[in-house]
């Protein structure tokens, strides 16, 4: 019987140790915490640049997609035949120089969608903070690009401290400004990339030109705190693709402004 | 330093203070890892164990078959035994939580106290029922007593069932928190059952209770087939034989359903969060999924081998050996597609050496049209295989056998045809008209299975035998395939456990509790394989030390039953009359 236990001992042992191998063979890739960065006013474009080319690879997630060319636009590589995302940033959108387009890439996704691909990219502030966002726009820059971030653009679009002295949320926060205009709101939070208002607009979603006429306050409401909720007809496709992230984003204030603006539109 | 760095750093550590505890040699990631993948598998076991030992109980007492009632209730001590167990190693885990991470704990506690009430309450209940259901067996064996004796058991899986479900409420709001919930929500505005019915618990709650069947199965196989080895008599060759074969008939046919509740469970996770979704299948999790295809591959391949081998003690299988060898051709071709990775994350000189953004020849192969192909043919493959060893031995008597079976045949063409049109049309339409036509594939295997098993059953009506299974001769090596399957089902096990709790990253709740320990890094692959081979190597341990205290016990069980005249159980056929 010890033969017998000694082929079984021998054999888990085998299976064991061939599984364990594949796993250690294959690239070993970790998920890394994203890292606050010391990004004072001596900041180098270099240090910029190695920040950013790190995120980039790992704590930012990017290269799941922008590495592909599938699902996003490849950026460390051409991409219709306009060279890397650098050499082509600066040119994708009139009088919007390279900087004020990638940062506003990474912050309001929808803005400037790319023909050809859905919006599914997530506001880049959920995931990392704003230094590190700028840290990735250098490092961005800097792929056929001239590398133009400083230190005062991190300052300046850095998270009020809350009563308690500390940023607002884990993940570097969104920005929640205090306006209660509602079309300044569809505007600032990025709305228009997916939805038509007065026209204009992507049609990834529902129009916002008389929803009031079709939809009530309270499913207007759901839609926007719960958009996996309900599907509206026509958009099957892109089921799931809006963010559920907009709860954050609103004051209760803000929210039901923009509740109540878009139920009057009928 | 100025203010914007030294803030983030303050609250950092005002965060990490007390927050954390520390744990010699592996750190307190790493207990607690054991402690729950452990705890998980036993979990698994003793709640799958359950749902067929009822089934079998059922069909002894339906079919007047007195072997599947001994064979439920070899089942049942198993699981007395594996109980104690998942009670230790729970303990454990709550222990270890509370101590390593206090304030994770206590924000779930703020959540889920009531429920945490419940679920001892009911685990309590369970024990009970456990042992009235073992201890009982031979006082209830007769008439109505049974039928109680068949409710227990029942009752078992459902208070089994129900502690489940309210774990997988805590572990699935970790992964998807309720819409709306930020760092600042105060946990005590969060109702617990928002919390509880979260996104994803009903897809794991299924896929649980299907994988449980499936890994109780294996185990139980591998039980059965040491007891084979180390068998003395033919009689218990037989039996253990018969055993390790319904084993392996559960772990494989609830295999097969499993990947369909993968399926909702991931498309549940992208709805959720795209951004999850997407580290799990093409982010740093994008390796995983071909490790998945590579142990899924023997797996299809080990339980294939079990019956084609097996197929040798049934007389008129013969005929059909023939066709092995291209099913193993099949198999094999079908595996080295499904694990040849796509997505992956490529940098910029890789990229150069690659000539593009996709490897030239890789790229045709590893993208989901060709793996949903690919998976699909292993699972028909592999229902051939059973179908044929069901049919090994069957001489059909109805009229219509010889239609009947080309319909069989029709419905196998069908259904390979369907899956390899949408496997090639998917190359040329969008991704997102691609990802609909799995849902084809899909159902045309599925109706494949569902309508040529009813024909089958009805083919089998009246149909005359060959000659009885020749239970107990089987080659030993057959009994080999047994533990690879049981083995790497268990490794599966921890592997899907490291997914599952990896795509949060660096969060203990998703984007709601932030893991600001020194573990927060989730591990690359192969440091997360030594973890899991680890929680294996202690599971397995455990489990065969566990067996062998049964078999202590079986051994004086049955001193006592040989003074009192008491035979050994034998199957119908064991001797192959």
């Amino acid at each position: 019987m010890w033969r017998t236990n000694l082929k079984i001992l021998g054999l888990t042992i085998a299976v064991l140790a061939f599984y364990t191998m594949i796993a250690n063979i294959i690239p070993q890739l970790e998920s890394e915490v994203p890292e606050e960065l010391d990004l004072t006013a001596g900041v180098t474009p270099e240090a910029l640049i190695a920040a950013g080319d790190k995120i980039y690879q790992s704590a930012g997630g990017c290269a799941a997609c922008h590495g592909l060319g599938t699902r996003a636009p490849n950026l460390l590589a051409d991409h219709a035949g306009q060279g890397t995302i650098g050499a082509r940033c600066a040119t994708r959108e009139p009088g919007v120089d390279c900087k004020a387009y990638l940062y506003e890439s990474l912050t309001q996704p929808s803005k400037y969608l790319v023909p050809g691909f859905e919006a599914i990219m997530p506001d880049m502030r959920r995931q990392i903070s704003e230094d590190q966002i700028w840290a990735l726009v250098a490092y961005l820059e800097s792929l056929g690009g001239e590398v133009t971030v400083t230190a005062e653009d991190i300052k300046r679009t850095a998270p009020a401290p809350t009563a308690a002295g500390a940023p607002s949320v884990a993940g570097g926060g969104v920005a929640v400004t205090s306006t209660l205009d509602p079309v300044a709101l569809v505007s600032e939070k990025g709305c228009i990339g997916c939805h038509i208002l007065d026209g204009k607009g992507g049609a990834v979603g529902p129009s916002f030109d008389r929803i009031g006429a079709t939809l009530t306050a309270d499913r207007i409401r759901r839609g926007i705190l719960m958009p996996n909720a309900d599907t509206a007809k026509g958009f099957e496709q892109f089921a799931g693709t809006m963010p559920t992230t907009f709860g954050q984003m609103f004051s209760a204030a803000q929210l039901e402004a923009l509740v109540t603006y878009l139920a009057s539109r009928k | 330093m100025t203010e914007l760095t030294l803030l983030p750093l303050l609250q950092a550590a005002a965060d990490t203070s007390g927050a954390y505890g520390t744990f010699p040699g592996i750190g307190a990631r790493g207990a607690i890892w054991v402690a729950a993948e452990v705890h998980l598998m036993f979990a698994a076991f003793v709640l799958g164990v359950p749902m067929f030992a009822v089934i079998c109980e059922l069909i002894g007492i339906v079919g007047k078959e007195e072997r599947y009632d001994k064979l439920s209730k070899e089942f049942t001590r198993l699981l007395v035994f594996a109980y104690s167990a998942t009670a230790l190693w729970g303990g454990l885990l709550l222990f270890l939580i509370t101590t390593l991470y206090p304030r994770f704990w206590t924000h779930m506690a703020r959540i889920f106290s009531m429920s945490m009430w419940i679920y001892a309450g009911i685990f309590f209940v369970e024990s009970f029922t456990l042992y009235l259901y073992y201890y009982g067996w031979d006082r209830w064996k007769e008439g109505r007593a049974k039928w109680g004796h068949l409710g227990l058991g029942v009752l078992l899986n459902v208070f089994g069932t129900t502690v489940m479900f309210i774990a997988n409420g805590w572990l699935t709001y970790m992964m998807s928190p309720p819409d709306g919930m930020t760092a600042e929500t105060l946990p005590e505005s969060v109702g617990t059952w928002n919390a509880i019915a979260n996104a994803t618990w009903m897809p794991i709650n299924i896929h649980r209770l299907i994988a449980n069947a499936v890994f109780g199965g294996a185990i139980v196989a591998a039980y059965a087939a040491y007891r084979f080895l180390a068998a003395k008599t033919d009689e218990e060759r037989a039996h253990y034989d018969w055993m390790g074969y319904v084993g392996n008939f559960i772990a494989i046919s609830t295999f097969i359903v499993l990947p369909f509740a993968g399926y909702w469970l991931g498309r549940e996770i992208y709805q959720y969060n795209q951004q999850m979704g997407i580290t799990m299948m093409g982010g740093f999790m994008s390796w995983l999924w071909i490790v998945q295809a590579v142990l899924i591959g023997v797996l299809f391949l080990a339980a294939n081998y079990y019956l084609w081998t097996g197929m040798g003690r049934i007389p008129g299988a013969d005929r059909f050996s023939k066709y092995t060898k291209w099913m193993l051709m099949l198999l094999v071709i079908c595996w080295i597609v499904w694990a040849t990775p796509h997505t992956m994350i490529a940098s910029r000189s890789e990229l150069a050496a690659m000539g593009g953004a996709h490897h030239p020849f890789l790229n045709v192969l590893g993208v989901m049209s060709a793996k949903n192909t690919a998976v699909n043919l292993m699972i028909l493959t592999t229902f051939l295989s059973f179908l044929l060893y069901r049919r090994a031995n069957v001489r059909p008597t109805v009229a219509w056998a010889n239609s009947g079976t080309m319909v069989q045949g029709a419905m196998f063409v069908f259904a390979a045809a369907v899956v390899l049109f949408y496997g090639v049309y998917g190359y040329f339409v969008e991704a997102i008209v691609r990802i609909g036509f799995s849902v084809y594939q899909v159902a045309a295997v599925i109706l494949c299975i569902v309508s040529v098993t009813v024909i089958d059953i009805l083919i089998g009506r009246g149909a005359e035998s060959r000659g009885e299974i020749q239970w107990g001769k089987m080659p030993d090596r057959s009994q080999y395939a047994l533990f690879v399957l049981a083995v790497t089902f268990t490794w599966l096990m921890g592997l899907m456990g490291f997914a599952r709790s990896g795509i949060r990253q660096h969060w203990h709740v998703w984007q709601v509790v932030r893991d600001t320990s020194v573990d927060a890094a989730t591990p690359a692959l192969g440091a997360a394989a030594w973890m899991i081979t680890l929680c294996v190597v202690i599971f397995l341990s455990l489990v065969a030390f566990i067996f062998w205290l049964g078999s202590l016990a079986e051994h004086t069980v049955q001193k006592k039953g040989a003074g009192h005249g008491v035979p050994a159980p034998v199957p119908s056929g064991a001797t192959g009359d």
